[in-house]
């Protein structure tokens, strides 16, 4: 039963064989169909959950869908409508602009999640399932929000502080990102610990002791938050003069190191040594290790490299959205695992994936806004999302059964 | 580098405790002796058993599914899913009487089987990774239950309603509690007065234990794990045997999470990662520990659960100013230095692996 496996190494059997070109010739386009099928999916199962909970819940009016009365308390068709089209601004209701206030937190939320779900996907391209993007964040966004702090005092102000300040703060995330996802990756490769738990459990301890050594040393002795001091106003990392105000809490530049991240990751994977080795650890470990490759080593390397992503996205999370270091972070490196699954761990396709994901987080708020169903609805979404996703043959099954597909089930 | 033996890890472990103790004892004025202090109340056994519940539970119905050759990381959801629904369905009927809450029980044990059941689909029927179906498993539950008491209570956290109350085995307890004999005082106290979840809990462990270790059905979910065809070959469906390998597991999952909420807190708290708070990955880490056994399996749950009770005796009972969230991180970091101590267990010869049955391969 280990012939259809990856890892088969025998090419003699016509089934291996079947599999293995029906990887190659479908795989992005197939991942892609699935994707989006899995989304659709999810959607539509999450347009039932709002109707049973719109019978569940208790209301003064009951909602009228489409101009037809109905028992139901919510309506789903408002619901889908705010998520999608009130987290761009309702961009067909007239006075609107692309620089919307609606489309900022959109792309704020996109940008964020570009740096967890590029962290994931590093990690799973290598064949490491690195859960603990979120407490690599945490960890990260609190080394930043740190530094900048105290180099504030000295650096320069103005646009030569921010010159110094950002690629300091973006450093300080790498590192302590960077640090703390190499722990699991030694403990996986020198001690044989399951990094699943390993990495949920440093999760905790992250959340943790940053809350410790905030709330010990560095909350402003005024506040009632466990929260740092702000940062120096030239850690921000500055608007562009022509598009969004400061107060969107958004920057043009920091989607822009977002996409540069995006495309130096997928040239890394694909065209470097480094990011050879890497796939093939992931892909193939005994061919690897027998093609010379320290299994260790990349082991390690590749859960440090997906930490430091993580904590360059918390660090960013500090200095263009929050302006400090505050206690329940969001939960973006959870949602990073859904980008990153939906994007079958493809750099570019992250992209994509944090966009729409971002869509959904900025219409989540919208939702809160717009309707009484409660936001958290996008997370049911995200839950849906990735068990759609996890079973392919179920779409290949629908596929095969309505004729469409042929070519990726032939 | 070689790695020590379970056997030896304990040893190590036990040896310590035993130093502990004996330095609390001869210096009572010590650290060691205020420790020795806390943790010899029975109110610290207590509650490290109630804590124990959920991880036990969870873990008993982790080696049911991996043992049968599917690795169940979404133990965490059904926990979730189970206490959740428990203490709505509970509430619905008054949530005030015994009867309530016991059709609660019953009812988050079913939401958390047919989220299993799910999940046994995704994974055996349609071959999705299980890893990845898992960890959607626990995503869908973490999403679904603070939606859902949102819908309903207005908040992420549910109304209290009220919770098991104890038992007591009847006779024996009055005789052992007056018995003026310390050691028989501290069981009738620890042990034959407590809540119905820690029974229930005493009674899953023997009988996971019996059924893996005496029973035809045992045998079944070893094949299936270990060797599929050969049990295939003797005539045995290896998916059914998978089927009921995972809604086992979604039955003691759904019993831990039940326990928690109505059992033992009388609510559902589903602010960040809900009241269950990964004691459904700790239960991984545990059976891990305990190498796939209910016994040790049970041994190691009570050892996270003691710590964690002994971390809240410190922060009631102690003129230490340690900050709380340190303390809490006790358990998270045991499981680490666990993994790294125990190191790659065997896990079952095909775990993860899809099995097809003759005819295509």
């Amino acid at each position: 039963m280990n012939d259809d496996s990856p890892r088969a190494t025998t090419e003699s059997q016509p089934r291996w064989r079947r599999t293995l070109s029906r990887l190659v010739d479908a795989s992005a386009k197939e991942r892609m169909v699935i994707s989006v099928a899995a989304l659709v999916l999810a959607v539509a199962v999450g347009f039932v959950i709002v109707v049973l909970a719109g019978l569940a819940a208790t209301c003064a009016t009951k909602a009228t869908v489409l101009g037809v009365p109905t028992p139901l308390c919510y309506d789903p068709v408002a619901v889908y409508h705010e998520l999608f089209l009130g987290a761009i601004g309702h961009p067909l209701s007239g006075n609107w602009t692309p620089l919307h206030f609606r489309m900022a937190v959109t792309l704020q939320n996109a940008t964020l999640l570009v740096f967890t779900g590029l962290a994931v996907a590093v990690s799973f391209r290598a064949g490491m399932f690195n859960i603990g993007v979120q407490g690599q964040m945490v960890l990260g966004a609190l080394a930043a929000a740190l530094a900048t702090i105290h180099l504030g005092g000295v650096a320069p102000s103005g646009v030569l502080g921010t010159l110094v300040l950002v690629p300091v703060g973006v450093l300080a995330g790498a590192v302590a990102g960077g640090l703390w996802g190499a722990l699991p990756g030694a403990l996986k490769a020198y001690a044989d610990a399951n990094e699943v738990i390993t990495t949920i459990m440093l999760n905790f301890v992250a959340a943790n002791f940053a809350y410790v050594v905030v709330s010990s040393w560095f909350t402003p002795p005024d506040s009632s938050l466990v929260q740092t001091a702000n940062i120096p106003t030239a850690a921000y990392i500055p608007t562009v003069p022509f598009a969004f105000q400061p107060r969107d809490s958004f920057s043009l530049l920091g989607l822009l190191f977002a996409v540069a991240l995006v495309v130096g990751v997928a040239y890394l994977l694909a065209r470097t040594v480094f990011g050879y080795d890497l796939r093939a650890s992931g892909e193939q470990p005994e061919a690897a290790a027998y093609g010379g490759v320290s299994e260790k080593q990349t082991m390690v390397a590749s859960m440090t490299l997906s930490g430091a992503l993580g904590g360059v996205g918390g660090a960013v999370l500090v200095m263009m959205v929050q302006g400090r270091w505050l206690a329940n972070l969001p939960q973006l490196g959870f949602d990073g695992i859904t980008v990153s699954i939906l994007a079958g761990n493809n750099p570019l396709g992250v992209g994509f994936a944090a966009l729409l994901f971002g869509v959904l987080k900025s219409g989540s708020a919208a939702i809160g806004f717009g309707t009484d169903v409660p936001p958290s609805l996008v997370d049911v979404l995200r839950g849906l999302v990735i068990l759609f996703v996890a079973m392919p043959e179920f779409f290949r099954m629908i596929g095969a059964s309505l004729g469409v597909g042929g070519d990726v089930d032939a | 580098m070689r790695k020590p033996e379970r056997s030896t890890i304990a040893s190590a472990l036990v040896a310590f405790a035993v130093a502990v103790v004996v330095l609390g004892v001869l210096f009572p004025r010590s650290a060691a002796g205020e420790l020795v202090d806390i943790a010899s109340r029975p109110i610290m056994a207590e509650i490290a058993l109630r804590l124990a519940v959920p991880i036990t539970l969870a873990a008993l119905g982790g080696i049911f599914a991996e043992k049968s050759g599917v690795i169940n990381i979404g133990l965490e959801g059904l926990l979730i899913i189970s206490a959740f629904t428990a203490v709505l369905a509970a509430w619905a009927l008054g949530g005030d009487t015994s009867v309530d809450l016991w059709v609660g029980f019953l009812v988050g044990v079913l939401a958390s089987v047919l989220l299993a059941g799910l999940f046994a689909v995704v994974c055996i029927e349609y071959e999705a990774d299980q890893i990845i179906a898992g960890l959607a498993v626990w995503l869908v539950a973490l999403g679904l239950a603070p939606f859902a008491s949102t819908v309903v209570f207005g908040s992420k956290n549910t109304a209290s309603i009220s919770r098991f109350s104890e038992w007591t085995v009847p006779v024996l307890h009055d005789l052992f509690v007056n018995s003026g004999v310390a050691p028989l005082e501290y069981v009738g106290q620890v042990l034959l007065r407590a809540n119905p979840i820690v029974y229930l809990m005493f009674a899953a462990v023997a009988a996971s234990w019996y059924v893996l270790e005496y029973t035809a059905f045992g045998r079944w979910i070893e094949a299936a794990g270990e060797n599929p065809k050969a049990l295939d070959t003797a005539g045995v469906s290896v998916h059914h045997v998978r089927y009921a390998g995972v809604l086992i597991s979604g039955v003691l999952a759904g019993i831990g999470g039940a326990s928690l909420s109505v059992g033992h807190v009388g609510s559902f708290v589903g602010n960040g990662t809900t009241m269950i708070d990964g004691k459904g990955f700790i239960a991984i880490a545990t059976y891990l520990f305990g190498n796939y056994n209910p016994l040790g399996t049970f041994a190691a749950a009570m050892l996270f659960s003691g710590l964690d009770s002994l971390q809240i005796g410190i922060q009631q009972f102690t003129p230490y100013d340690i900050p709380s969230q340190l303390i809490q991180s006790i358990p998270y970091v045991t499981v680490v230095l666990v993994l790294v101590l125990v190191g790659r267990t065997r896990t079952p010869d095909s775990a993860g692996e899809h099995y097809d049955t003759g005819e295509d391969s």
